[in-house]
C-alpha cells in the first residue's frame, strides 16, 4: 500500500464522516432552521368544494359538559375548519411537527401550546415574536381560555368548543 | 389572503367518519403521518453508518498492519446486523420514533469499537485479552438490552409511576461500590463493583434511574419550587422549606467526591438535577445556588482531600515537570495533549498515529487517540455527532405531550451532553481531569449499556411524541 494511496483513503475517511453529519443535518434541516413559508398543496385546500357559506362547523357530536373538544378556525385561510382535541396538549407553530401548523408571516416556527390542565385548556405563548391575543389581549403566561373566546394567532383565529 | 375556503371538515389522525354526510360539512380525514418516511430515512443512514465503521475498521488494518484480516471484519459485519434488527424491531414497536438517534449511536460506537482495536494491534494483543474484543461482545449486550427496553417500556408515563422505586435503585447502585466484599478501587476511585470475573460500574446505571426520579419528582413539586419565594436582585429565590431536595442531592454529590474518590460521577450527578429543576421551574435562583453550592464543596474539597487537590494541580500546572513526573500527576493529560498536536488539522490517519504511549488510551484518553489519528476535523465530526444526539433528545423534550416526558427526555439528553463536555474538557485541559466516559466511545461495558439505555428512551419518548392529532393551516395568497 502506498503513502499516497493511504493519505487519500485517510482524507477521504474525513470527507465520509462530514458527509454523514451533513446527511443528518440536511434531513432534518427544517427543525434547525425552521420551516419555509410556502404555499402546501395538501389535501385540505382541495377539500373545500361547496361555495356556500358554512362559518360555524356543524356540531358532529356535542356533550354539553367538561372541557372542549373541538378547535375550530373562526377567521384566515381555512375558515371553517375544526380540530378534535383529543389528547392534553396541542402545539401551535410553523415548524412541520407542530400539532396545528399555521404556515404563514407571523407565525413563529413554535408559537404557543394548548394544555390541559385540571379539565382547563390553557394557553401558553412559546416566547413567539408577534405574540397570541386571548380575545384581544396578549397573552404572557399560561391563561386558561374559556370556550367559544377568539383565541388570534397571526392571520388565524380559532375557538374551542364542546 | 381573505380566500376563505368554507366547509367544515374534521380532521383526525386515523379516524375514519365513514361515507360523507349529506350536509353542507364535508367530513374529510387528512393523512399527514407518513410513519414509513422516517423508517426508510434511518434505514439509509444507518446503512451509512455502518459503512463508515467498516471504513474506519479496513482503514485501520491497512494503517497499521499493511493488509485486510477478514476476522475482525466478520465480527463488525455481525454487529451491523445486530443494529439492523433493532431497526426493524423499531419499523414494528416505534414506527415513528426519531429516525435519527439510531444511526448515530451506531456511528460513534463503531468509531469507538474500530479504535480500541486499533490500540489492541500496537499493543499486540488478542482473543479474549483484547479490550476490542470485549468491547463487541459489550456494544452486543447493549443492543440486546437497549431491544428489551424498547420492547418492555411501550409507555414512557409508566415510569413516571415507579420514580420512587427509580430513586431507591439509583441511591442503592450509587451506594453499591462502597460495599465490603464486592466494592472495588481501580486508579483511587471506588466505583466498581466485582462480581466473579466481571467488574462493573453500577453509577452507569444510577444516572438512569436517578433522571427518572427527578423528572417524576419534579413534575409533582414544580408548582411549590416555582411560585413562591423572595425576590432578591431580581430573581425570586426559593422558600427556606423547599431547599429540602437540592441539598439532599447536594450531600450525595459530596458523598460521592469524598467516598467514592470522584470528581466527574459526583458532578454529572449534581448538574443533571440542576438543569432538570432548571428546566421544571425556568428559575435562574436555582441554578444559581446549586453552582454556588457545587463549587464552595468542590473547592474545600481541593483544599482537604489529596486527590482532588493533585488534579487541580495537574490541570493548572500540566506542563511543570513536579506535577508532570508525579505517580497520577499530569503525565496521562500532556501524553494526550502531544498526540492531538501530533495529529494537528486532518491526523495522522487511522493505525499511523502512536495513539498507545498515552495511559487508558482506549477508556478515559480515547478522545486524545481519536484526536491524533483523525485530526481536528475528525473531532469536530464526532463532536457534531454528539451536538446532534443531544439536539435531537432537547427535541423530544420539547415536543413532548407530558410533563414527564419532557424532563425526562431534556434530563436523558443532558446526561450525554455532561459527559461529554466533562470528558473531552478535562483531556484538553478545559477543566480539570476527571474520570468520566466518553458516551459510546469509550472501551467499558457499564457506561455502553447505560447510554445504549438512554439511547432506547428516547426512542420511545420520540415514538409517543408524534402520535397526536394534526391540522396545517397555510396561508394561500
Amino acid at each position: 500500500m502506498s503513502e499516497l494511496t493511504l493519505l487519500l483513503l485517510r482524507i477521504g475517511f474525513l470527507i465520509l464522516m462530514w458527509a454523514f453529519v451533513f446527511a443528518i443535518v440536511y434531513a432534518l434541516r427544517s427543525d434547525l432552521f425552521g420551516t419555509k413559508v410556502r404555499r402546501l398543496p395538501a389535501a385540505a385546500s382541495a377539500a373545500a368544494p361547496v361555495a356556500a357559506a358554512a362559518p360555524a362547523a356543524a356540531p358532529v357530536s356535542v356533550s354539553s359538559s367538561g372541557p372542549a373538544r373541538r378547535l375550530v378556525i373562526t377567521s384566515g385561510a381555512k375558515e371553517g375548519l375544526e380540530l378534535p382535541l383529543e389528547s392534553d396538549q396541542l402545539t401551535i407553530g410553523r415548524s412541520a411537527d407542530s400539532g396545528l401548523v399555521i404556515r404563514d408571516d407571523y407565525t413563529s416556527t413554535h408559537h404557543a401550546r394548548l394544555m390541559l390542565w385540571d379539565g382547563t385548556w390553557m394557553i401558553q405563548d412559546l416566547d413567539s415574536t408577534n405574540g397570541t391575543l386571548l380575545s384581544g389581549k396578549k397573552v404572557g403566561a399560561p391563561t386558561a381560555v374559556p370556550l367559544n373566546t377568539p383565541v388570534s394567532i397571526g392571520t388565524t383565529t380559532f375557538e374551542l368548543r364542546r | 389572503m381573505n380566500s376563505t375556503e368554507p366547509g367544515a371538515s374534521r380532521v383526525g389522525g386515523t379516524v375514519d367518519l365513514g361515507p360523507p354526510r349529506p350536509t353542507l360539512t364535508e367530513a374529510i380525514t387528512i393523512k399527514l403521518r407518513t410513519p414509513a418516511k422516517l423508517r426508510n430515512l434511518e434505514l439509509l443512514l444507518l446503512v451509512f453508518a455502518i459503512g463508515i465503521t467498516g471504513a474506519a475498521v479496513v482503514l485501520v488494518q491497512l494503517g497499521a498492519i499493511g493488509e485486510i484480516d477478514t476476522t475482525v471484519l466478520i465480527y463488525g459485519a455481525g454487529l451491523g446486523m445486530l443494529a439492523l434488527g433493532m431497526h426493524v424491531v423499531l419499523r414494528i414497536t416505534a414506527p415513528d420514533a426519531d429516525p435519527f438517534i439510531l444511526p448515530i449511536v451506531v456511528t460513534l460506537n463503531g468509531l469507538g469499537v474500530a479504535m480500541i482495536y486499533r490500540l489492541d494491534l500496537a499493543e499486540g494483543l488478542a482473543g479474549w485479552e483484547s479490550a476490542g474484543i470485549r468491547q463487541m461482545v459489550w456494544t452486543a449486550i447493549a443492543m440486546a438490552i437497549a431491544l428489551a427496553v424498547l420492547l418492555v417500556v411501550r409507555n414512557h408515563r409508566v415510569l413516571a409511576r415507579y420514580r420512587y422505586v427509580a430513586m431507591l435503585v439509583g441511591i442503592g447502585l450509587l451506594l453499591l461500590p462502597m460495599l465490603p466484599g464486592i466494592g472495588q478501587t481501580i486508579n483511587g476511585a471506588r466505583l466498581w463493583i466485582q462480581l466473579g470475573p466481571f467488574s462493573f460500574q453500577p453509577g452507569e446505571i444510577g444516572k438512569i434511574a436517578l433522571a427518572v426520579f427527578f423528572a417524576g419528582y419534579l413534575v409533582t413539586a414544580r408548582e411549590s419550587l416555582s411560585m413562591v419565594g423572595r425576590s432578591f436582585l431580581g430573581m425570586r429565590f426559593p422558600r427556606g422549606k423547599d431547599l429540602g431536595p437540592i441539598l439532599i442531592v447536594w450531600l450525595a454529590a459530596m458523598a460521592v467526591l469524598v467516598f467514592q474518590r470522584d470528581l466527574g460521577t459526583s458532578l454529572l450527578y449534581f448538574g443533571l438535577f440542576l438543569v432538570m429543576i432548571y428546566v421544571a421551574t425556568s428559575r435562574l435562583s436555582w441554578v444559581l445556588l446549586g453552582l454556588g453550592l457545587f463549587v464552595s464543596g468542590a473547592l474545600i474539597a481541593s483544599q482537604t482531600l489529596s486527590y482532588v487537590n493533585a488534579r487541580f494541580a495537574a490541570w493548572l500546572g500540566a506542563f511543570d515537570p513536579e506535577n508532570y513526573d508525579a505517580i497520577g500527576g499530569s503525565y496521562q493529560l500532556v501524553q494526550g495533549l502531544f498526540g492531538l498536536a501530533n495529529g494537528g488539522l486532518i491526523g495522522t490517519g487511522l493505525g499511523q498515529g502512536r495513539p498507545n504511549i498515552v495511559p487508558l488510551a482506549e477508556s478515559d484518553f480515547i478522545i486524545a487517540s481519536l484526536g491524533e489519528e483523525l485530526g481536528l476535523v475528525g473531532l469536530f465530526a464526532i463532536l457534531g455527532l454528539y451536538l446532534l444526539f443531544v439536539a435531537r433528545g432537547f427535541r423530544i423534550g420539547f415536543n413532548g405531550t407530558d410533563d414527564f416526558g419532557r424532563l425526562l427526555a431534556v434530563g436523558l439528553a443532558f446526561v450525554i451532553a455532561l459527559q461529554v463536555f466533562v470528558v473531552i474538557g478535562g483531556v484538553t485541559r478545559v477543566i480539570p481531569l476527571t474520570g468520566l466516559t466518553t458516551p459510546f466511545l469509550a472501551a467499558g461495558g457499564s457506561s455502553l449499556v447505560a447510554n445504549w439505555i438512554i439511547a432506547a428512551l428516547l426512542l420511545r419518548l420520540s415514538d409517543t411524541v408524534r402520535h397526536q392529532p394534526r391540522l396545517v393551516v397555510t396561508d394561500d395568497e
